[in-house]
């Protein structure tokens, strides 16, 4: 090692003009806050990194398995299913697509780096800084949104040259960012709950992808036959998928703003519920 | 005015969720700019006093303060004046070893330039500026452990925490840390609290020792006061004897 003993005499992590210390060294609230920015940022860009980093496996996959969904069925079984309730059934599938990829990477992203860190010890570097659990929380769910959402939009472009286009911009992006915030948070929480790789993907195997798929994606739930019908609409997904849908083509069956409001709460709750169980530490920390 | 203690540690208690009481009625107070040893068997409670301190370890009844914050009340303070170096080697292994340190930096609040010039010179000072490009699994052992103990610096904490640094690393490194944390503690007042099993490590470095055992401090001096209490020509002797006294010998 070299002789010298880097950094004499300079300030520490979270100094600036207007923040500043204490004059003993010690950061003052403002400095805090700054630090607690810059941390968060930090934490965030390390996790979309990951996923731009792993994109062969983080970001193709999906959209590989969602254009071969759409042309399957919209392109090859096209003759066959030419319209569902009066439009195009590529364009009808397209909603149900695009939630199903929110849902499942979203999800993925955040329990998979999160459980990850845990089991190979590095999430210490994070327990153990400044940052409080809602930063971390947060930033974790970042990861999955960005994944989420790039693979979504990835998705659309390579079906808007096919489908009739976006009857309702700001409702379809809508519905997606609620999506995301619910099923980050949700893989956040199994992150922290898993106990293995196998409990990690049970919950996204068996629960999460039945679900999506079962939402109505490539039917209309009106037109199932009973009991399939009824129990459909226990499946939260449909509602996400429906209101997608709305989004897109203007169709839908449920009320769709009152979906986006049992949406937009369902995502503070899980939002909190993910918080509330890094806080404890539960699983996190002995 | 009384002087604050870069580590004041008064009645710690904790029981893991299992029943094992892991720390027994623990004080323990390291001096600012003070080098501290602490040495005692494995599963003696050491590790989980280092977690509590850092926040890797919740629950603790007692009191824990850094440099006058109360770690467990008001932990983010504490924290960002805490530099730990852990027992095991665990980096992220999705970054490169200057993102390690850059992006440990941040997570204590330094902006992105500073944490990345603080990477450089800490990456110079660790011989590490090679393989800053490097992933952490392509580091050899050493390495890793050079850049785990770089880790710890990198947001210049007023106290290191340095949990068995030089396990398992060869001789050469070992007196070359030795040097750097010597200095890290004249130059920049550093105050340090060393882990070790390594005897002589403690001897050449350390002001004082504590000895914990079954999660009590029961033996604390300099060297020559450890010497002096308990016998042997070496500290070797007189660790010796104190772990091996019956726990009621053990002195508080």
């Amino acid at each position: 090692m070299r002789g010298t003993v880097p950094g004499e005499g300079q300030s520490q992590p979270g100094d600036s003009p207007s923040a500043g210390t204490v004059p003993d060294g010690r950061m003052g609230d403002a400095a805090l806050r700054a630090a607690s920015r810059r941390g968060t940022l930090a934490l965030s860009g390390r996790e979309v990194r990951r996923v731009t980093k792993l994109w062969s496996q983080t970001i193709l996959p999906p959209v590989i398995t969602a254009v071969l969904f759409m042309a399957v069925f919209g392109g090859a079984l096209g003759g066959e299913l030419r319209q569902v309730s009066g439009i195009q059934y590529l364009w009808f599938i397209l909603p149900g697509l695009l939630i199903t990829t929110v849902t499942g990477q979203a999800f993925a992203n955040a329990s998979t780096s999160l459980y990850q860190a845990r089991n190979e010890g590095y999430i210490d570097d994070v327990l153990s800084s400044p940052l409080r659990s809602a930063e971390v929380v947060i930033s974790y769910m970042v990861g999955g949104l960005y994944r989420g959402w790039i693979a979504a939009g990835l998705v659309l472009v390579a079906a808007l040259p096919f489908v009739e286009g976006v009857e309702n911009w700001f409702l379809a992006l809508l519905v997606m960012v609620l999506t995301g915030i619910i099923f980050s948070a949700l893989g956040v929480i199994t992150g922290i709950w898993a106990d293995s790789f196998d409990q990690q993907a049970f919950i996204a195997a068996l629960i999460i992808t039945p679900l999506s798929l079962l939402g109505g994606v490539f039917y209309n739930v009106e037109d199932l036959a009973e009991p399939w019908r009824t129990l459909s609409m226990f499946n939260p997904i449909y509602y996400l998928v429906d209101a997608e849908r709305a989004g897109i083509t203007g169709l839908h069956e449920s009320a769709v703003w009152l979906s986006i409001a049992v949406a937009a709460v369902v995502a503070v709750l899980v939002t909190l519920w993910a918080i509330r169980m890094f806080r404890t530490g539960r699983r996190l920390r002995p | 005015m009384r002087a604050v203690h870069a580590l004041g540690i008064h009645d710690l208690d904790k029981v893991y969720g299992d029943g094992t009481r892991a720390l027994q009625g623990l004080s323990l107070a390291v001096p600012d700019g003070g080098f501290h040893g602490l040495l005692g068997p494995n599963g003696s409670g050491k590790s989980t006093l280092i977690g509590i301190i850092t926040g890797l370890v919740r629950g603790p009844v007692g009191h824990v303060r850094v440099f006058g914050h109360d770690a467990v009340a008001d932990p983010r303070r504490a924290r960002t004046l805490v530099g730990l170096a852990p027992q095991e080697v665990h980096l992220d292994r999705f970054l490169t070893a200057r993102e390690v340190l850059s992006f440990h930096g941040r997570y204590f609040g330094m902006s992105t330039a500073d944490a990345n010039a603080r990477a450089d010179e800490l990456l110079a000072a660790f011989d590490l500026e090679g393989k800053s490009g490097t992933r952490p699994n392509r580091l050899s052992g050493g390495m890793r452990r050079r850049l785990l103990i770089a880790r710890a610096l990198v947001h210049r904490p007023r106290l290191a925490i340095l949990d068995e640094p030089t396990a398992g690393v060869d001789l050469e490194l070992r007196q070359d840390l030795w040097k750097y944390l010597s200095r890290l503690r004249e130059e920049q007042r550093t105050s340090i609290l060393l882990t070790t099993h390594y005897l002589e490590e403690a001897e050449a470095l350390c002001d004082r020792i504590s000895m914990i055992r079954d999660g009590r401090i029961v033996a604390e001096g300099t060297v020559p006061e450890l010497i002096a209490q308990f016998g042997g020509p070496r500290l070797e002797d007189a660790y010796l004897r104190v772990m091996r006294a019956e726990p009621t010998e053990a002195p508080r």
